[in-house]
């Protein structure tokens, strides 16, 4: 699969970047590409290129709050969930999407 | 300009792996004087308030023994982290199951945004990897907790 996301948590110190690391870490271990964006305190970084995203089977929104550039995933597959899920058990939540999105297909 | 490092958001002096901390309330306090003694937070109470505030809009325990509490405040002259460490169980809000045992705490002014917020997120990115949090457990010295914060996302 091809993954693309944004975390953001309350904050936007912590809880943000380890959902990334997380989803990241998991989507690597399971086969899968992926890219997360971070929407932080300190702004918006490893943004997303319209190419990632037009290319991207699933867009994951691990976030808390609301979030820039949503607009961006018109007509994709969106799967939204809070950082706590991406962080707690990013292996379990991937795949389940996976299954979700071939059961689709 | 040098390249800035965990080193320079963590001092010695704010880490300490035998709080006297018994709860929830007293392990902020002693994290939050850590940080007052070091001249980090300008008022103690300012502090802890925001971090009452991060608290009550989603549980910091993150499962496994840790809990990562955060003020984002206007009282932080310094953005830079306190690891703090009891030797016995804390009961803490978490995303995981049970208490913590092991804080990390983050504190940053709500107006910062250079390169030492950059830095935060490296700790709360290593604090990812379970090897680094089982010897975070076992370390005795202030410089090794740092040493490990530093290892990872260089």
């Amino acid at each position: 699969m091809k993954i693309v996301g944004i975390a953001a948590c309350t904050a936007g110190i912590a809880h943000t970047y380890m959902a990334r690391e997380k989803l990241m870490r998991a989507a690597e271990k399971l086969g899968h590409t992926a890219r997360i964006e971070t929407q932080g305190t300190i702004g918006i970084e490893n943004e997303l290129t319209a190419q990632e995203i037009a290319e991207a089977d699933v867009v994951i929104l691990a976030v808390d709050v609301k979030v820039s550039g949503e607009g961006r995933f018109k007509g994709k597959t969106v799967v939204r969930v809070g950082t706590a899920a991406a962080i707690k058990n990013p292996l379990e939540l991937l795949v389940k999407i996976e299954k979700a999105i071939n059961a689709n297909q | 300009m040098a390249e800035l490092s965990i080193a320079d958001i963590i001092d010695a002096s704010c880490v300490n792996l035998h709080m006297k901390a018994s709860t929830k309330d007293e392990v902020i306090r002693e994290m939050a004087d850590m940080f007052y003694k070091a001249g980090n937070i300008s008022s103690l109470e300012e502090f802890i308030q925001d971090v009452y505030l991060r608290e009550s809009e989603g549980a910091t325990g993150l499962g496994d023994r840790v809990a990562i509490p955060h003020g984002k405040s206007n009282a932080v002259v310094k953005t830079s982290v306190a690891v703090g460490r009891c030797d016995c169980d804390i009961e803490w809000e978490t995303i995981g199951e049970g208490p913590s045992r092991l804080f990390i705490m983050f504190a940053v002014n709500s107006r910062d945004k250079s390169k030492l917020v950059s830095l935060l997120a490296e700790v709360a990115v290593a604090l990812c990897d379970e090897e680094t949090v089982k010897a975070l457990f076992l370390c005795e010295h202030a410089s090794e907790v740092i040493a490990l914060l530093n290892k990872e996302g260089r």
